[in-house]
């Protein structure tokens, strides 16, 4: 079976600044993949050199076999993308907001008011779709992002901390819908968090980046037992070194 | 006092003074913008000075007597006068005598000068010698154009305190375009025509501040707000996005362009009327051809736009050098002084009068050219204008050529400006 992610020792430098220091995991179809670390341990950017938005200096990322970094138009084609603390169109309807990303985003013969139906459906905002996004709360702002990036059914979403700032029952809700689609549409996640619980809960298997390096990788359960804690947060603690 | 007032203002001062943006926008540009501005006068004074103390002065003496003779030889001990015989005004134009004694300005003594000066000194005092002096408008709202006119009133003032008061009156005239337009002076015109080179390059210094404002807050806020980011992971064309970004400004520029020219024209139709001229008729600047024709128009609007555009290409540029609205819109700031000097200054002065080396920079700068484009219709010089299309499309290109790059890899993320990234460096150490 081919792989969803295949990342082979990827190194990123930013000038003087080594952000990925050879980062190497695989993700198989159907898994919903965690990446937890330390603040700038270098997830944004692991999860940006995916979504083709930065080539690695070195290393090499296959997406469902396609080279993301030689053929970028192919693998944009299969994703999608949810920036970490990313906004809407401030003058736009949220509905606008989805109309405009569908068109985008899904494939010339795709029913784009399914797509923007079922866009309506994960973000739960009602009425409110209507107001322009400027008026949004944080949190609506995040659930009519997470709405757009599972919407048109990527078979690769990568979501850059999917629930910060959402109140604890659309965190719940939202995390509810990430499972259920991975269930049903047979969609691939790849995620990063700051919520451990959020990361035992929804990931198959989890990785914790710290200071560039892949540390530990495995699933929530085998962690806990390989680090003999109770929970994820221990484990972190007890890689990263605090404890 | 209010209470916290003092630790506020100081706080706000430390933030405001440490922001070398605003260091440089608020003090350093205004320190270095006027001297360039009372530079590039000083030149351009000193420049009219030197050519007023050169020029020649045409003499057309058709009255040939006695008293035309005492005057030319005064006019002779002040300046360099050439004196020409019997010929009429308009065929001192055609015969080309201007340009060939390197002049703008000639003098007409009719005859019976003589006559009325002996009349005159015989004791009928209303009877008096009338002198004309022609000279030729550029189309300049130049403070410098009437320069030669006023010389002339000079010299005849003096004649008069030497001779008999009042004795010799002058009559002035303008040459428009090969015309002569009688009673009109060249600085009633220059006068008249100051009103719309004051009018135009101050809307035009707003119009493209105001568009690269709001082109550089249309992409910064689009970096802030991450949905840049967003776009380019989905499977759109990269360069549609620039393209999208790019039309939309050009849809407002054209829009504003029209708009500009329509005030334009309005404004220069309501000059027309009821000014009076020295014959005390009116001067109507349509009559007199001094408004652009409608090619004229049409070719002011495609320059208008074009420098529009230019000034949008290189907004959208900068602002992707920049993480947010604000830096963004203090960093096309630095291109502010590069619209407010040549604005400021072809207010005043006439290109044609400067060195060559400012008029060189002059022609560089892309914001120029619809300031030099609104004279050059009015005289029907289109060369300067087509030149200046050219110029500013090609300069546009350019931009739009660096920013599709930038929009092709990776840099429209990262880059920053080099005094970023040093800031930066100072902060982590
Ligand atoms: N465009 C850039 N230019 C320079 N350095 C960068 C850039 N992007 C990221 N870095 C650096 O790379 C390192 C990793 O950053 P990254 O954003 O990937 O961390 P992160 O794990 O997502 O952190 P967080 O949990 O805070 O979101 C950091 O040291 C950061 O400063
Ligand atoms: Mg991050």
């Amino acid at each position: 079976m081919s792989l969803a992610v295949e990342a082979i020792s990827l190194t990123k430098q930013f000038g003087q600044i080594r952000a990925l220091d050879g980062v190497s995991f695989n993700i198989k179809p159907g898994e919903i993949y965690g990446l937890i670390g330390p603040n700038g341990a270098g997830k944004t950017t692991t999860l940006r050199i995916i979504c083709t938005l930065i080539k690695p200096t070195t290393g090499t990322i296959k997406i469902f076999n396609q080279d993301a970094t030689k053929q970028p138009e192919k693998t944009r084609q299969i994703i999608s993308y949810l920036p970490e603390e990313s906004g809407a169109y401030p003058n736009l309807t949220g509905l606008e907001y989805l109309q405009f990303m569908a068109k985008l985003q899904s494939k010339p013969d795709t029913n784009l008011k399914a797509t923007i139906d079922e866009a309506i459906q994960i973000c739960g905002l009602g009425d409110r779709l209507k107001d322009k996004a400027k008026t949004y709360s944080k949190g609506m702002k995040r659930r009519l992002l997470v709405a757009r990036a599972l919407m048109t059914r990527p078979k690769l979403a990568v979501l850059d901390e999917p629930a910060s700032g959402l109140d604890v029952l659309h965190a719940y809700h939202i995390r509810e819908i990430v499972k259920s689609y991975v269930k049903e549409h047979g969609v691939t996640v790849l995620m990063s968090s700051h919520n451990m619980l959020e990361v035992e809960y929804l990931c198959n298997r989890v990785a914790l980046v710290n200071k560039g390096k892949l540390v530990v990788e495995g699933e929530p359960k085998a962690l806990k037992a390989k680090f003999n804690s109770e929970n994820l947060e221990e484990v972190f603690a007890k890689v990263v070194g605090f404890a | 006092m209010l209470k916290g007032f003092t630790t506020i203002l100081i706080k706000e001062l430390k933030e405001l003074m440490r922001d070398p943006k605003i260091l440089i926008g608020m003090i350093v540009l205004p320190l270095i913008m006027f001297p360039v501005l009372g530079l590039v006068m000083g030149f351009a004074v000193q420049t009219a000075q030197t050519e007023a103390q050169r020029a020649t002065l045409l003499v057309v003496d058709n009255d040939c007597g006695n008293w035309s003779q005492v005057f030319v030889g005064y006019l002779n001990s002040t300046m360099n006068v050439e004196v020409l015989n019997n010929t009429s005004p308009q065929s001192v134009i055609d015969r080309g005598l201007l340009a060939q004694y390197n002049s703008s300005t000639f003098v007409v003594i009719p005859s019976g000068f003589s006559d009325n000066l002996t009349r005159h000194n015989a004791g009928e005092w209303n009877v008096t010698g009338v002198v004309n002096a022609y000279g030729v408008f550029n189309g300049g709202g130049g403070i410098f154009s009437g320069v030669g006119g006023s010389t002339v009133t000079a010299v005849i003032a003096g004649f008069n305190r030497a001779v008999a008061p009042d004795v010799v009156a002058v009559s002035q005239s303008s040459v428009i375009k090969g015309t002569i337009t009688e009673g009109v002076s060249v600085s009633v015109l220059s006068g008249l025509l100051l009103t719309q080179s004051i009018a135009l390059p101050i809307t035009i210094m707003v119009m493209l501040t105001y568009a690269m404002q709001i082109a550089a807050t249309s992409v910064a806020m689009e970096k802030e707000e991450k949905t840049l980011e967003t776009l380019l992971t989905t499977p759109v064309d990269r360069f549609a996005i620039l393209m999208g970004k790019v039309s939309s400004t050009i849809i407002v520029a054209g829009v504003a362009a029209v708009t500009v020219l329509i005030g334009y024209n309005y404004m220069l139709g309501s000059l027309s009327v009821g000014i009076a001229g020295n014959s005390g008729g009116s001067v109507d600047l349509v009559a007199l051809g001094l408004v652009p024709s409608v090619g004229g128009y049409i070719l002011l609007g495609i320059s208008l736009f074009f420098t529009l555009l230019s000034a949008l290409a290189l907004a959208v540029v900068m602002s992707a050098f920049s993480e947010n609205v604000r830096g963004a819109q203090a960093l096309v700031g630095y291109i502010y002084p590069l619209i407010f000097i040549p604005a400021m200054a072809l207010i005043y002065l006439d290109v044609n009068s400067l060195p060559l080396a400012i008029k060189a920079i002059f022609y560089a700068i892309p914001y120029s050219h619809p300031i030099l484009a609104a004279k050059a219709v009015v005289t029907g010089d289109y060369g300067t204008v087509v030149f200046g299309i050219v110029y500013v499309a090609v300069f546009t290109i350019v931009i739009m050529y660096i920013a599709s790059r930038l929009f092709a890899t990776e840099k429209i993320l990262t880059a920053k400006l080099k005094f970023g990234r040093g800031k930066a460096k100072q902060h982590s150490e």
